[in-house]
């Protein structure tokens, strides 16, 4: 190699090519290795894209120009607006991808940006832990780096399982990166265990898919990225089936063969994305469960179940599928399995997602402790984004709870951690009418842009739709309906885009989308404000430093569990003792007017 | 951090009811020209630290005569630029200046708008101004409430929770994981508001609770205990239900508790009097507290006021004029001399009760039901932003596990405005 890459991007996956791409449009020269370049892209589990707060996590990956947006809407097969009806500050948009297209779509943009890509297996960091001069390879070597991003999704010292049958691998079909996970543990590094689980792949063919409830794609002309319509292709349907008594009692009978049950895993798995044994042991009232049958790509081989998750024995498995109306001669291509793999705990990682031990490693996706292609790609774009900034020397870019979902989840994790693989939920976001998918451009364009991981032709896109909000907006300043501003006119209740469209003719010429959007803005902005205000206050809380304080014993102020742990843990300011558990807000009360004395002596 | 409007904001910072002065807060860029307006003075004249004795005008008449003292930016307690009137505590006038002031392009200031404007221009610490807000907090605390509230509010909170979870669950999850009962929501709500009721009743009632009545024959001297608790307590507090004082009842605070005096015609008056005084007797309903009170406790109260009333504190009124009668069912009282006003104070401050509670447990039952209205209206995240603000509300009543992030803000907007 002729000079050191600015960047090496260890994993392939929804994070890694996020990562690598960020670090890519901020000028750098990047390197990403994976130990089998023809999987990089895929998806591991379901064959879709988005949903609830995930969906507008990819919106917000778009406005920050990442690949997954587009990738997405290019191989769509099926579209759904979740929660249409529950009001547009929960609206959740995902698509169904032909995962195969999906793979090749993303594996492209690596190609066509300059990405080296090197195929071999990462065994370890090289050089001191304070700063790394790269990372060691099995077969090249050590590849030299002045910054690493660490994505190794659940490859991590992965253990697949299913029923009694155990091995090594990252996943189906991969090996598992053990030698990396012992040199992270032998520099000190905090690790524990997750698992997860994947659901079995059926043979459409095998399927009586006119016994089975269809579930339509919507007709509609949403693109996950901002500005460009949807490539016009033919679809696919999705069907829904149900479990019922049976597979309840089949799953029952194995359930002793479960490796979770039988002790041979430890990890913790996912609560909100369970296996379908855990639903059975969790909740043994209910037999009814609704499974989504997806296919996998366009007039794909294979069908997905999902919500039929599991890792119990090949011969549950078929008996389970089986008892599924629809399914009764239904043959398995791939078994569901459960994998175990390590993830970083959250102590290690600071709000740049840079590990704490070192200057210039940095970590995305799993490995810190979530769940989810979107939240791995949401964390891939800023590791790679400061990835980047370190190897030029500049400001990290931080994400905030009150601009994005992907402020909102680093946060989460590198402050409170999590006790089973982080998932988005909307209302983890305090902000959540603010954070919506319909202004992810709008609210990060600026950002994006200063932190210099915009494309020129985003940028261009990006900045047109803002002077188009701008624009609207002072359409809804100047112009009135029923005696006052049309801006304030538009929050009454029931009042629609037509409606105000009406009010205005200079409103028709105007981008409807982001009109809507505007609307939207006006409607929610008294709480969106004062949830600013609250951030705000919170924020001060930050600054308080109690490092001068020198005993907690003494402080009549506070009461005495709350002095022996404050003692204990030695916060450095108040927000921080605020997350202390144990810690009452009394007792913060209490520390404040201790310290307000101290000042005033 | 500097997202405060630039507006001209204005309040005043003295206690409502009549006084020999009260002050005006003005503060804001612009805050001396408008002052020079409105006295006449020549332009400038209250530029820099000055203080300047002038009359404010309205259409040509005077209103009042007072001293406005001026800071300029950067030395003043908000850091901006800031005025006081220093004018008589007359309401009457105090309201025309405050109109005149809002006329001229200032606008009222909201509860701790000052503060949080020093804040915002660096002359108060987030420390100070936590501090601040925090001994506010813990001044309220003080109003204790029964059991049975508490336990209705415990009720009513764990009602929101199961609203709010259930509501972001659909959120999450869709309706699917209620198992097809497509009526829960409904059935949570109509729960949900029945407790909202009965918290507000208790609320209520301990309001009541909190009243006390200046009961007794006529020339017992009353009168004079009222004005004097009610003139040196410490303030009629603004921005509550029944604050302003209509000459027989006024919100006093003793301790940092709020509690509602009422003055009551004597129970031994003719015509019209005596129809007022049976009225307010018939009225009792066991909760209130009396303040008995006669001269050298020569008249017991009557056993229908026994009956009726909560608890009856009996006073020997005029101590300084009558034989002292030195038993532990009176307390010697003079208006004059002050005895035994430090004792009766202590006495009034243990009773149990919060002037605040009712407002809240108001705001409570209204959030709910604009939450239910926004699911009705198809519009989930707005009726789950709504249950969080109950929440909230009623995390700080029982006085737990609210994020002090909150409470800050919180602690804010319910202080005396101007303060």
């Amino acid at each position: 190699m002729i000079d050191t890459p600015d960047v090496i991007v260890v994993g392939g996956g929804h994070a890694g090519i996020e990562a690598a791409l960020a670090a890519r449009r901020a000028d750098c020269r990047v390197v990403l290795i994976s130990a089998k370049a023809s999987r990089i892209g895929e998806m591991s589990c379901n064959p879709a894209i988005g949903g609830i707060a995930k969906g507008t996590i990819v919106r917000e990956i778009d406005a920050l120009d990442g690949s997954m947006a587009r990738s997405a809407d290019a191989t769509s097969l099926h579209f759904r607006m979740l929660n249409r009806r529950k009001g547009p500050a929960v609206w959740g948009p995902r698509v169904q991808s032909d995962a195969a297209e999906y793979a090749r779509a993303q594996q492209l943009y690596i190609e066509n940006n300059g990405i080296e890509i090197i195929e071999d297996v990462v065994t370890g960091l090289s050089g001191d832990t304070e700063r790394v001069s790269g990372v060691k390879c099995r077969g090249c070597g050590i590849v030299k780096g002045k910054t690493v991003v660490l994505a190794a999704g659940t490859f991590l010292r992965g253990r697949l399982f299913r029923g009694d049958e155990h091995w090594k691998g990252g996943r189906i079909g991969d090996i598992s990166a053990d030698a990396l996970e012992r040199d992270l543990a032998e520099r000190m590094f905090h690790v524990e265990r997750f698992k997860t689980g994947t659901p079995a792949r059926i043979v459409r063919s095998t399927v009586n898919t006119s016994e089975l409830e269809v579930q339509r794609s919507e007709d509609t002309d949403f693109t996950f990225s901002f500005g460009k319509g949807m490539p016009d292709r033919e679809g696919e349907v999705c069907y829904i089936t149900y479990t019922d008594v049976n597979t309840m009692n089949i799953a029952k009978d194995y359930l002793h063969l479960s490796p979770l049950m039988a002790g041979r895993i430890e990890g913790t798995g996912p609560r909100y994305c369970p296996s379908y044994e855990d639903k059975v042991v969790k909740f043994p009232d209910r037999q009814r469960h609704r499974i989504y049958v997806e296919p996998m790509g366009y007039k794909s081989r294979d069908f997905y179940l999902n919500g039929l998750s599991t890792s119990l024995p090949r011969e549950a498995q078929i008996k389970m599928v089986r008892s599924l109306r629809g399914f009764k001669s239904a043959e398995i291509s791939d078994y569901g399995y459960a994998v175990e793999y390590s993830y970083f705990h959250f102590s290690e990682i600071d709000d740049t997602l840079r590990l704490r031990k070192t200057d210039n490693v940095f970590a995305a996706g799993q490995i810190c402790g979530t769940s989810g292609y979107e939240e791995a790609a949401g964390l891939g774009l800023v590791a790679g984004a400061n990835a980047a900034r370190t190897a030029k020397k500049s400001e990290p870019l931080k994400l905030s709870r009150m601009n994005s979902y992907i402020g909102v989840m680093i946060d989460d994790i590198v402050s409170k951690g999590a006790d089973e693989p982080y998932r988005m939920f909307s209302s983890r976001a305090e902000n959540r009418l603010h954070l919506r998918q319909d202004n992810a451009d709008r609210r990060l364009y600026l950002l994006g842009n200063r932190f210099g991981i915009l494309s020129e032709d985003k940028k261009e896109l990006l900045s047109a739709n803002l002077k188009e909000a701008e624009l609207i907006c002072s359409i809804l300043e100047s112009e009135t309906a029923d005696g006052m501003r049309l801006s304030k006119w538009c929050r009454r209740p029931g009042v629609t885009v037509e409606a105000v469209g009406a009010r205005a003719e200079s409103l028709a010429e105007r981008d409807q989308k982001v009109l809507l959007s505007v609307l939207l803005d006006e409607k929610y902005r008294g709480y969106i404000e004062r949830n600013l205000r609250r951030h705000e206050s919170r924020r001060n809380l930050d600054r308080i430093d109690l490092r001068e304080i020198s005993s907690y014993m003494e402080i009549d102020e506070i009461c005495w569990e709350a002095r022996e742990v404050l003692e204990r843990e030695r916060p450095e300011t108040l927000a921080r003792a605020e997350r202390i558990p144990g810690i009452r807000p009394t007792d913060l009360h209490g520390l404040l007017i201790y310290l307000g004395r101290q000042r005033s002596t | 951090m500097n997202t405060m409007s630039p507006e001209i904001i204005c309040a005043v910072a003295t206690p409502e009811g009549t006084s020999a002065l009260s002050v005006i807060r003005i503060s804001g860029s612009g805050s001396f020209e408008l002052l020079e307006n409105i006295m006449s003075l020549e332009k400038n004249r209250l530029r820099g630290m000055r203080r300047k004795v002038g009359r404010i005008f309205e259409e040509g008449r005077t209103v009042d005569e007072v001293v406005a003292v001026s800071w300029p930016r950067g030395s003043s307690f908000t850091g901006e630029e800031m005025v006081e009137i220093i004018c008589h505590g007359i309401p009457r006038s105090i309201r025309t200046i405050m109109e005149i002031l809002i006329k001229n392009g200032a606008r009222k200031a909201e509860p701790g708008e000052f503060a949080r404007r020093a804040f915002g221009n660096g002359k108060l610490s987030a420390v100070q101004i936590i501090a601040l807000a925090a001994l506010w907090d813990t001044e309220r605390e003080q109003t204790t409430f029964n059991g049975e509230t508490e336990i209705s509010c415990m009720e009513l909170l764990s009602g929101i929770e199961r609203a709010r979870e259930t509501v972001e669950g659909i959120i999450e999850f869709g309706e699917a994981h209620l198992d097809g009962d497509d009526n829960v929501i409904g059935r949570i709500f109509d729960e949900l508001t029945g407790r909202a009721g009965v918290f507000k009743r208790e609320a209520a009632s301990i309001e009541k609770r909190g009243r006390v009545m200046l009961m007794g024959p006529m020339n017992s001297g009353k009168s004079t205990l009222f004005n004097l608790l009610s003139g040196k307590g410490r303030a009629l507090v603004s921005g509550e239900p029944g604050t302003t004082r209509d000459g027989s009842s006024c919100i006093i605070e003793i301790s940092g508790r709020k509690m509602q005096l009422c003055d009551t015609a004597g129970t031994d008056g003719l015509g019209l009097d005596r129809t007022a005084s049976e009225a307010v007797i018939d009225g009792l309903d066991g909760t209130e507290r009396v303040i008995w009170m006669s001269v050298g406790a020569k008249t017991p109260p009557p056993g229908k006021v026994r009956k009726r009333a909560g608890e009856i504190i009996e006073i020997a009124a005029k101590s300084d004029l009558t034989v002292k009668r030195e038993t532990a069912d009176f307390l010697n009282v003079s208006a004059i001399s002050g005895e035994g006003l430090e004792e009766l104070k202590t006495i009034l401050s243990r009773i149990p009760g919060s002037m605040s509670l009712s407002g809240a447990a108001d705001r409570i039952a209204g959030s709910i039901e604009e939450s239910f209205n926004f699911i009705s209206s198809g519009e989930y995240g707005l009726a789950a932003e709504l249950l969080s603000e109950a929440e909230i509300e009623a995390r700080r009543i029982l006085g737990r596990g609210e994020n002090i992030q909150l409470s800050v803000e919180r602690a804010l907007s319910g202080m005396c405005v101007g303060k």
